[in-house]
């Protein structure tokens, strides 16, 4: 299996990585850049739990190859808080009961982020269908779905 | 009226913020120094006798620290709930009974190189015809799954309730159906994980997602020998569990992989792997008969229920007892007879999944209500309300106790939920119906028999600087029992809330609980800590007293604050106290040990009711639920947001149970091992309009009044469901879930 030299930008910052080809983008972010906020639900690109932007947009990392990456921006949860502060976002979730196990939540959450930016005050409609492509067990999704409703209407 | 500051309050979740930044580190996320990975080889075959198992290839990979096969186990090899009859790994003349047996474990320093590793072991198999349902297994000639189990009858069941003939005899109506519930697969997110190291001491500790440890800890000791006194288990913040993680899971190899290598392992199951090895839903055929007069009475109730229970018995027996009972449902019936037979198979095994065997009941119980109905050509709802039981009257199973029955309250308020019927445009080929769903699910007040005696128990400490800890038996699977015990722990004391701290589910830390499951926690343990958090609100008004130089009677909390009632002047605060009584020594760490008073009732009861209107179309079959509303008498609520998301996901996973959720397995395999097969609803499968409801009857022995509903949205949901759409377009459906071939090929109208 050849190695291969990669430059990514994650969560702004500058990463160089020695990598084989056969290896997926999700697991240079768990496992080789320790950032595990980002889960494995099913490494088939079937359940959304590996969420992550790739140049602003939510991708499957199990699905990507870390070389595909190669010189891209790769946004994780552990990017989405400014400084000490939580996103809108995260605290809308919070606020409105949308986490229970949290397994999803990082991918919600990464999703919404995208969502809220291109549509500002999405419907309850544009929201569910920008989430539909990743899983939740526990919720319903009813609560996660007024979360991120909610940061619609105040991000006027 | 006593007004809480965070009792019956949606505060947030006290562990939230790890779960919104990624910072929470759930099994698979440990990473421990010197850690190594194992994988486990799984049958090939659902029943196959093991002839050899040759790991020379395995063992010479570089990067392979060791390979585990039955003969490398110390102890008994054997392990399970309720019967210990699970092997911890199949050996060489040993017979596998699914394909979730472990053949062998690897144990290698890098992720990949396990996977290597475990393609290397080579097992040759005698391949043996696999018992692949409940008739072939109990069909006269069928070889036994365990030794001795005669016709494969892992458990039978026999309820009688007046005198079944005599009911028939008055009958002058009868209805019968037989009604075939699936495998429902509990899709947890997070896989079965865990991370296990042996310390310097030869202690063993296991952390992983798991909804009892103490039971991980009983099983870890039968099957590998290892003293109880040396294993230590803590539950990590799991990705989900419904059931599915109640019965221990993959900690038993992960223990021999620790152990028996003596390097630290953690061990992740991919999605295929988990599929297979966790227990799911028990799969049954309900065949039940009513007989009923003209007038809508019901006179007889007869079912009989044949239950796949797979390969090992685990939860079968407590399952099976619950389907039979939930049969009766919240109706007055006279003369009942319902028999049960839990049957072992070849097949994935069966054990928890949310409901507990109640949802199969409620397919059939209100399905065959709603057929009388459709028979008698009276309105549903009032064939229903005909025969409610009422309050004080006696019920069957002897468990009704102190809840006052509400049935008629939840039919006024779903009514109203629900509002007017949506009419079907004619001409457009669609169709809608309506129906409703009523249930009383139990939920655990004690019934485990050792902790009747015991208790149950749970520990507080309160620190000088007016924080806070909790250590409680039971863990957090995202349902909220954590910020649960915060909210008490801080009405309690009068504490901040961000300022408790709560340790679930660690065997060293938290006093004896018992599992996490039954809707148990915030009725056993929610009154275990009002006994613990009342002797230190003693110690601290007495010794406010002193100070204060008053009576300790008239003293209360107010606010962070201890003052004489009705006085305007400053009060002593907390930490002022806290800190004197930490100073002088007395105690401010106490348990409380909850035992339920009467130690005939095992259970409680919720009450609880289902309504969904769906439209079908009748040129493509499908299904679109329009509105779904469930309102559930769960006595006091703590969280209303916590609460309302367990009604919420419960019915998500009971609108999958009837319509989108199909494993599908074969001669003893698994032919949808992914979710881009076995299909969980998305948020595209919601319904237009779901509501999530509560009434508040107070239960007199629960904490604040409250009872246990975590568990119970599926029971009427997925009835309310399947019986909308029979009264769409005039359908009888026996099998679910339903699709939208059958109702294209049944649709009478």
């Amino acid at each position: 299996m050849s190695r291969h030299n990669i430059v990514l930008s994650v969560n702004g910052k500058r990463t160089s990585l020695e990598v084989e080809s056969d290896r997926s983008l999700l697991d240079v972010i768990r496992e080789d850049l320790k950032l595990t906020g980002t889960k494995r639900g099913c490494d088939n690109g079937d359940c959304g739990a590996c969420t992550v932007l790739l140049n602003g947009k939510p991708v499957n990392s199990c699905l990507v190859l870390a070389v595909q990456a190669d010189g891209q921006d790769v946004s994780t949860i552990e990017g989405v808080a400014l400084d000490d502060e939580l996103h809108p976002i995260q605290e809308a979730f919070i606020e409105h009961g949308a986490v229970q196990c949290g397994f999803c939540t990082p991918a919600m959450i990464m999703t919404a982020k995208v969502l809220i930016e291109e549509t500002p005050q999405p419907t309850r409609e544009e929201i569910k269908k920008a989430i539909s492509g990743t899983l939740c067990r526990c919720t319903g999704y009813v609560q996660i779905i007024d979360a991120i409703q909610s940061c619609g209407q105040s991000s006027k | 009226m006593k007004k809480f500051k965070y009792v019956g309050v949606g505060v947030n979740r006290v562990d939230a913020i790890g779960k919104v930044t990624g910072e929470t580190k759930y099994a698979g996320d440990i990473k421990l120094p010197g850690m190594c990975y194992g994988k486990i080889l799984l049958s090939a075959y659902p029943r196959a006798r093991v002839l050899r198992i040759d790991t020379r290839s395995a063992e010479s990979l570089a990067g392979v620290k060791k390979i585990i096969t039955a003969k490398d186990i110390q102890g008994n090899n054997l392990y399970g709930y309720y019967i210990p009859h699970r092997p911890a790994l199949v050996g060489e003349g040993e017979e596998t009974r699914y394909l979730g047996d472990s053949i062998a474990l690897v144990v290698a320093e890098t992720y990949a190189t396990a996977c290597k590793a475990l393609k290397l072991i080579k097992v040759d198999y005698e391949i043996l015809t696999p018992l692949t349902s409940p008739q072939a297994a109990m069909a006269k000639g069928a070889y036994q799954v365990h030794d001795g189990v005669e016709g494969n009858v892992a458990c039978n069941y026999e309820l009688i309730h007046g005198d079944i003939k005599t009911g028939f005899d008055a009958a002058e109506v009868m209805v019968e159906q037989t009604y075939c519930t699936s495998r429902q697969e509990q899709a947890f997110l997070e896989t079965e994980s865990g991370v296990a190291f042996v310390d310097e001491s030869g202690i063993l500790h296991i952390y992983s997602c798991l909804q009892d440890p103490y039971d991980v800890v009983e099983d870890i000791y039968l099957a590998l020998g290892i003293p109880k006194s040396k294993i230590h288990v803590k539950a990590t913040p799991t990705g989900g569990a419904f059931g599915g993680k109640l019965n221990t899971t993959i900690q038993v190899q992960l223990a021999a992989m620790a152990y028996i290598a003596q390097v630290p392992v953690q061990l992740v199951l991919d999605r295929e792997e988990s599929f297979i090895f966790h227990p799911k839903r028990h799969p049954d055929e309900i065949r039940i008969k009513i007989g009923a007069g003209r007038d809508g009475k019901i006179h007889a109730l007869e079912a009989e229920v044949i239950s796949d229970a797979g390969p090992y018995a685990v939860r079968t027996h407590e399952v099976l007892g619950l389907t039979v009972s939930a049969l009766v449902g919240p109706y007055s019936l006279p003369n009942v007879h319902l028999t049960g037979q839990g049957i072992y198979t070849n097949n994935l095994d069966s054990s928890a999944f949310r409901g507990f065997g109640a949802p199969q009941a409620g397919v059939a119980r209100e399905g065959i209500v709603e057929k009388l109905a459709r028979v008698l050509e009276m309105d549903s709802l009032f064939l229903r309300q005909k025969n409610f039981l009422k309050s004080g009257e006696e019920t069957i199973s002897p468990v009704l106790g102190d809840s006052p029955v509400s049935l008629d309250l939840l039919k006024d308020r779903i009514l109203e939920k629900m509002g007017p019927f949506p009419e079907s445009t004619p001409d457009t080929g669609k169709r809608v119906g309506r129906a409703f769903g009523f249930d009383m699910p139990v939920f655990d007040v004690s019934a485990i028999p050792v902790l009747c005696k015991s208790g149950v128990g749970i520990a507080v400490e309160l620190f000088s600087d007016a924080s806070a800890s909790v250590y409680a038996g039971g863990t957090e699977l995202g349902q909220g029992s954590t910020t649960m015990l915060a909210q008490i722990v801080a009405e309690e004391l009068g504490l901040q809330i961000n300022k408790v701290f709560v340790e679930m589910g660690d065997t060293w830390t938290c006093p004896r609980a018992g599992r996490t499951s039954a809707s148990r926690l915030t009725y056993v343990l929610g009154n275990a800590l009002l006994l613990a958090t009342e002797k230190i609100r003693d110690t601290l008004i007495q010794r406010a007293a002193k100070m204060l130089e008053t009576n300790k009677d008239e003293l209360i909390f107010v606010d962070g604050e201890i003052k004489a009632k009705g006085s305007s002047s400053k009060g002593l605060s907390l930490q002022e106290i806290a800190e004197v009584c930490s100073n002088e020594g007395l105690k401010l760490r106490e348990e409380g040990w909850f035992k339920f008073p009467e130690d005939r009732y095992m259970y409680g009861h919720t009450f609880m009711a289902s309504a969904a209107d769906v439209e079908v179309d009748l040129i493509t079959g499908e299904i679109k639920v329009l509105k779904l509303v469930n309102v559930h008498d769960s006595g006091k609520v703590i969280n209303p947001d916590l609460a309302k998301g367990q009604l919420y996901g419960g019915s998500i996973q009971a609108l999958g149970y009837a319509l989108t959720e199909d494993l599908i397995v074969q001669d003893g395999k698994l032919m949808t091992p992914s979710f881009a097969e076995y299909l969980i609803p998305t948020a595209m499968d919601m319904p237009e309009e779901f509501v999530a409801d509560f009434v508040e009857t107070p239960y007199p022995t629960g904490p604040y009044g409250a009872k246990g509903l975590a568990e119970h949205s599926l029971n009427t949901t997925t009835p309310a469901i399947l019986n909308a759409i029979c009264n769409a377009v005039d359908i009888d459906i026996c099998t679910i879930p339903i699709k939208p071939e059958y109702i294209l090929e049944n649709i009478r109208t």
